[in-house]
């Protein structure tokens, strides 16, 4: 008896289906925008200056749950300003284990690292799949960014001003 | 007008219009199930996919045509062209409109019914033939489906004959034009006998909801495992101009056949044909198979016995009636 009922019921979900617009869209033609979100590769920025924004601090190469992150420090004087200051004089990201979890974008104080949207062109060895410190300032250039970087995540995670949350309590 | 020229013209046309219909109604299936599930369907070839039938026959028919080394020869080759000679055969009587028919004969519907039920000996053929165990099971159901729905479908096409004391397919239609059609009036046995005819027609054209006998989840592709191209897509065109027919039977039976105001006779017959055929797909993509031992119990518990009294029903209304309708 079920079945006849239910037979019904799935008639008229495939009928409203059809005047629905589809969920699909002809591939190679239209191609849906990624998300602002999407995390498939790595890139280092520069400044508006145009000096390199990371600080050789190793924050990311410590939160990295995959130990794949390598960073050395150094000490020299900024090629735009003339300001001695620190830099990554080596940088060094091994994506063969990364398991792209945007931690080293969260943590980073310069705002240096972020995730772009375009992931790397496949390689025919295990060496491609590293990401030297030159492929992440170029990525920079090649590929559309990621909205993360670690001051929006901040702000996006904090629990806002603190009237915002006496409010909240005293609901 | 010469016999043998009329009845020349009228296997030309009807064939040719009958294969024209059942190809695009493949692109239509495509189309109509991807929207069902939310999907855009073929788009790639012409505007809308119109031209994916063509494309679909230039790649069968490219494909060579493999024998198994175990497999009967002449009847592995035979048994496909038989399915499609047999279902374009019923579309002899159909009748598109008062003056178009084929062949007007007394006997239509025992014509329909018997050629209907000759489709299971290719089917059985060509299960047999492949000496594969699954095409073997595939072919043993259909034969058991066949021969117990035609049970149904011949109780619940006498409803009509017996309503129009005809077995002329254009006779009953000429009948429901001067009193109503059979699925409205009168009320009872003819819309209980459409129903029951087709789950039963259905069952005989091995369509989902009853189309045990591919089951692909079980079964590969049931009798059609072994072969491939024009011989796989000879079985398919069967099946779907089986449908075809049946959509066109069903409408003349139950639905008026060429009646119907404003239009041209043949209009509305094609129109009428054509809803049922979209309906038909409509009940295949939204509904799940039958088990076997389910076939069997609505075929045997709900359908035979209902059968047997909507046919009672009929014969007490012609009686007390008159034959008056």
């Amino acid at each position: 008896m079920f079945y006849f009922t239910d037979s019904l019921r799935s008639l008229s979900a495939s009928m409203r289906n059809v005047f629905r617009k589809p969920t699909t869209v002809e591939f190679p033609e239209v191609r849906r925008d990624r998300p602002e979100r999407f995390r498939a590769s790595f890139a280092l920025l520069h400044d508006e200056a145009g000096d390199e924004m990371c600080i050789g601090c190793k924050a990311c190469e410590r939160i990295c749950p995959s130990e794949i992150i390598t960073v050395e420090l150094v000490k020299k004087e900024s090629p735009i300003t003339g300001k001695k200051r620190a830099y990554a004089s080596e940088f060094v990201l091994d994506t063969n284990a990364c398991i792209y979890c945007e931690l080293c974008v969260q943590v980073c104080p310069a705002d240096a690292i972020v995730m772009v949207k375009l992931a790397e062109e496949p390689k025919f060895n295990r060496q491609g799949l590293v990401l030297t410190m030159e492929r992440l300032y170029e990525n920079e250039k090649l590929r559309p960014l990621s909205w993360a970087n670690a001051t929006r995540l901040v702000e996006m995670q904090s629990p806002g001003p603190a009237s915002a949350v006496t409010v909240a309590e005293d609901k | 007008m010469n016999p043998w020229v009329r009845g020349l013209i009228y296997a030309v046309v009807v064939t040719n219009v009958f294969l024209t219909i059942t190809a695009w109604s493949i692109w239509f299936e495509r189309k109509f199930s991807g929207r069902m599930q939310s999907r855009l369907g073929p788009t790639f070839y012409g505007p809308a996919g119109l031209l994916q039938p063509v494309v679909d026959g230039i790649k069968l028919i490219q494909k060579e045509f493999l024998i198994p080394a175990s497999a009967d020869r002449i009847l592995f080759v035979v048994a496909p062209p038989l399915t499609v000679v047999l279902a374009l055969g019923t579309a002899a009587v159909i009748p598109f409109n008062a003056d178009i028919i084929a062949a007007d004969l007394d006997i239509g519907v025992l014509y329909l019914l018997a050629l209907g039920s000759l489709t299971i000996i290719p089917v059985w053929m060509s299960g047999w033939s492949s000496n594969n165990k699954y095409a073997m099971l595939g072919a043993m159901r259909a034969v058991a489906q066949g021969v117990s729905y035609e049970i149904p479908l011949v109780l619940a096409s006498l409803v009509p004959v017996i309503l129009a004391g005809s077995m002329s397919l254009s006779d009953i239609v000429r009948f429901q034009i001067k009193h109503g059609w059979f699925a409205f009036w009168p009320p009872g046995p003819g819309f209980f006998a459409f129903l029951f005819f087709l789950p039963a027609s259905l069952a005989e054209a091995n369509r989902i909801p009853f189309d045990i006998p591919e089951a692909e989840s079980e079964l590969i592709a049931g009798v059609t495992t072994e072969y491939t191209g024009m011989g796989f897509g000879l079985l398919y065109l069967a099946e779907y101009l089986h449908t075809l027919v049946i959509s066109a039977v069903a409408s003349v039976l139950f639905f008026g056949g060429w009646d119907g105001p404003f239009a041209p006779g043949l209009h509305w017959m094609v129109l009428k044909t054509l809803a049922l055929f979209a309906g038909i797909f409509w009940v295949r993509w939204s509904l799940v198979r039958f088990r076997s031992d389910q076939l069997m119990t609505i075929c045997w518990r709900y359908l035979v016995p209902g059968g047997l009294i909507l046919v009672m029903s009929a014969g007490l209304w012609v009686h007390f009636t008159k034959g008056g309708g």
